[in-house]
């Protein structure tokens, strides 16, 4: 399944780059449009011959995806086609990859205790603000969020750094990164929040922790030993859903504080037109959001003994 | 709504009517919907409201710097441009609810009907429809948003539709799973044995049933649509020259200077977009709590 999936998902975007856009326009620019030009001719012929464009789609396609899979995702249209595509990608994967860590990490430490915090108080004060402050999260779109954030720490109090910088040693660039990781975090943290402290309510409602109650434990006790591991579940798969849309959310991060990652060089490579790297981002994307869909399923059934058929 | 056994008051009162028991969508909604209508309202008569010229340059000769902060003249201070912000905010609406209408429209349209189909027929069309709406939900919305406005152009109807698209999958499968419910009950059995038509069972027996859910994902789907159009116009790829919330933001927040001499430049218009988005989740939660949706398909 998964993989027709992923057959389906890259001949669909293959085939939408090469009909709905122009590749030879998008190489040689207005040169393309010039067919009168013999010496235009020449390098139509020469750019239509290096990047195969003179084949039929079936077998392009063919040609790039056997390329994909051993890991060479071709030249890219700009900048002479140096480095290549996945030369380019090998550095900047890993910095996204960090920063949607951090933010996933972040939002797992920020929303447990908080959801702890709120279900142990549930319909009481502290509640009740939590729950208008994760509307409001939910409701801040991430460019917004980077920018508050940014203005309030790192250029009112001088927390954090403004931006990125890749020639850092390695604990310098990770603390740049702590700032972005909290912009893609907290949102998520405000969701998990929320299903985690409707999934404490129903569980503390059970007779097993009445039982608990009435030996006389006590109540951190009951919500971290007793309450806290079977309500988990649904947790544990929407973190795992939601890692689709940080991705999504790390695009608007990494053009927000200037970190060289994938989503930036996303944004780069659509605005100059540069296809192979917009194919490579695409795809490698899609594939890593099906393939940790796919783990989720695996992991939930390992987690709650009652998906067992 | 929820699984928690009904508490005994609700179990002593079942009389109608009565104030403890009666569902309300409750003054927040109201105040909600309220926000969403000035907004549409600036947005359509724009031009005909006493706000200055949102293009226009306000530039005094002998003046030190273009930006200003908020002042009597220009509510919401004026840009890097001298352009006055609270205008460019208010035009700002245009694009925004234009193309998060359109987008939701579309997608309440195609993805509806596809799931509508999927869930009727069964067999071979819901496995190609579901397939496709697999498809569809393989790429991070923004990931798809940005590959397709990166091979066709940035008019405002290109843009909504883009959105539109991305709102198919989900819708689509609200509808299916809600028309699968629905295709079992016993008035679809009457209508077929009385000699009705699969056409005629679908759009007067099913359709009623599935347009509710579907109606209470309208707001929260538009929503998700401004919030991708913001997206969008921030990173440079929306609607070109045209005025919008997101590339205002961009032009206020480019360089950390501008941020912090001239914050108002972004979080005016941050401040009306959140309120906006905040509205139409907030309104959408409520309808949806209302009409007792659940998220099993989402």
């Amino acid at each position: 399944m998964a993989i027709t999936l992923l057959f389906a998902v890259s001949a669909l975007t293959f085939g939408a780059m090469n009909v709905l856009g122009d590749p030879l326009f998008n190489i040689l620019g207005p040169i393309a449009r010039d067919t009168s030009n013999p010496k235009s001719v020449k390098l139509i012929e020469k750019a239509k011959n290096d990047y195969n464009l003179d084949k039929p789609l079936p077998i392009r396609y063919g040609l790039w995806i056997s390329g994909f899979v051993r890991g060479d995702m071709g030249v890219q249209f700009s900048t002479d086609g140096q480095p290549p595509v996945t030369e380019l990608l090998k550095e900047r994967i890993p910095r996204t990859v960090t920063l949607l860590i951090l933010g996933q990490l972040i939002a797992v430490l920020v929303s447990i205790p908080w959801a702890l915090l709120s279900a142990s108080r549930a319909d009481k004060f502290v509640d009740r603000l939590s729950t208008a402050t994760t509307f409001m999260l939910v409701a801040l779109p991430g460019f917004a969020l980077a920018i508050i954030l940014k203005y309030l720490f790192a250029i009112r109090l001088g927390w954090f750094p403004l931006t990125y910088r890749a020639l850092d040693p390695l604990q310098t660039r990770l603390f740049q990164m702590l700032l972005p990781g909290f912009v893609i975090g907290l949102p998520a943290a405000a969701i998990y929040q929320r299903l985690l402290r409707t999934d404490l309510i129903t569980t503390l409602q059970e007779d097993f922790i009445l039982m608990a109650r009435s030996k006389g434990v006590s109540k951190p006790r009951i919500l971290f030993k007793h309450a806290l591991r079977p309500s988990m579940f649904s947790f544990i798969t929407v973190v795992g859903l939601t890692t689709g849309a940080l991705i999504g959310g790390s695009i608007v991060v990494e053009t927000v504080f200037r970190i060289p990652g994938i989503g930036s060089t996303l944004v780069e490579a659509v605005l100059r037109h540069d296809f192979p790297v917009v194919l490579a981002i695409v795809m490698i994307v899609a594939t890593a959001f099906v393939l940790i869909n796919l783990l989720i399923d695996v992991v939930y059934t390992i987690i709650d003994p009652r998906v067992h058929r | 709504m929820s699984t928690q056994t009904p508490t005994t008051t609700e179990a002593a009162a079942p009389e109608p009517g009565e104030a403890a028991t009666k569902k309300t969508l409750g003054i927040g909604f109201w105040v909600c919907i309220g926000w969403l209508l000035v907004m549409v309202f600036v947005a359509v008569f724009a031009t005909r409201l006493p706000i200055p010229d949102p293009k226009f340059n306000f530039i005094e000769p002998g003046q030190a710097g273009p930006s200003k902060g908020p002042s009597t003249a220009h509510w919401f201070g004026t840009d890097k441009d001298a352009r006055d912000v609270f205008a460019r905010t208010m035009y700002g609406a245009r694009v925004s609810l234009t193309v998060g209408f359109i987008a939701i429209v579309f997608g309440m349209f195609v993805g509806g009907t596809l799931g509508i189909l999927a869930g009727f027929f069964r067999g071979w069309i819901d496995r190609i429809f579901s397939f496709m709406f697999l498809v569809l939900l393989s790429f991070p919305s923004l990931v798809l948003a940005i590959m397709l406005t990166a091979l066709l152009d940035r008019k405002l109807f290109t843009i909504s539709m883009i959105l539109g698209v991305l709102a198919v999958a989900p819708v689509g499968r609200l509808a299916r799973a809600t028309t699968m419910q629905y295709a079992e009950r016993e008035f679809v059995i009457a209508a077929r044995s009385l000699g009705a038509k699969n056409k005629r069972i679908i759009v007067r027996e099913l359709l009623p049933n599935v347009a509710i859910p579907m109606s209470a994902l309208a707001l929260l789907g538009m929503a998700v649509a401004i919030v991708a159009e913001g997206g969008l116009a921030f990173l440079g790829l929306s609607v070109e020259r045209s005025i919008t919330w997101g590339g205002m933001i961009q032009l206020g927040s480019d360089s950390s200077k501008t941020l912090q001499n001239q914050p108002w430049i972004a979080f005016f218009p941050i401040g009306v977009l959140f309120l906006t988005v905040f509205a139409l989740n907030f309104a959408g939660d409520r309808v949806r709590t209302y009409f007792d949706v659940k998220e099993t398909s989402l």
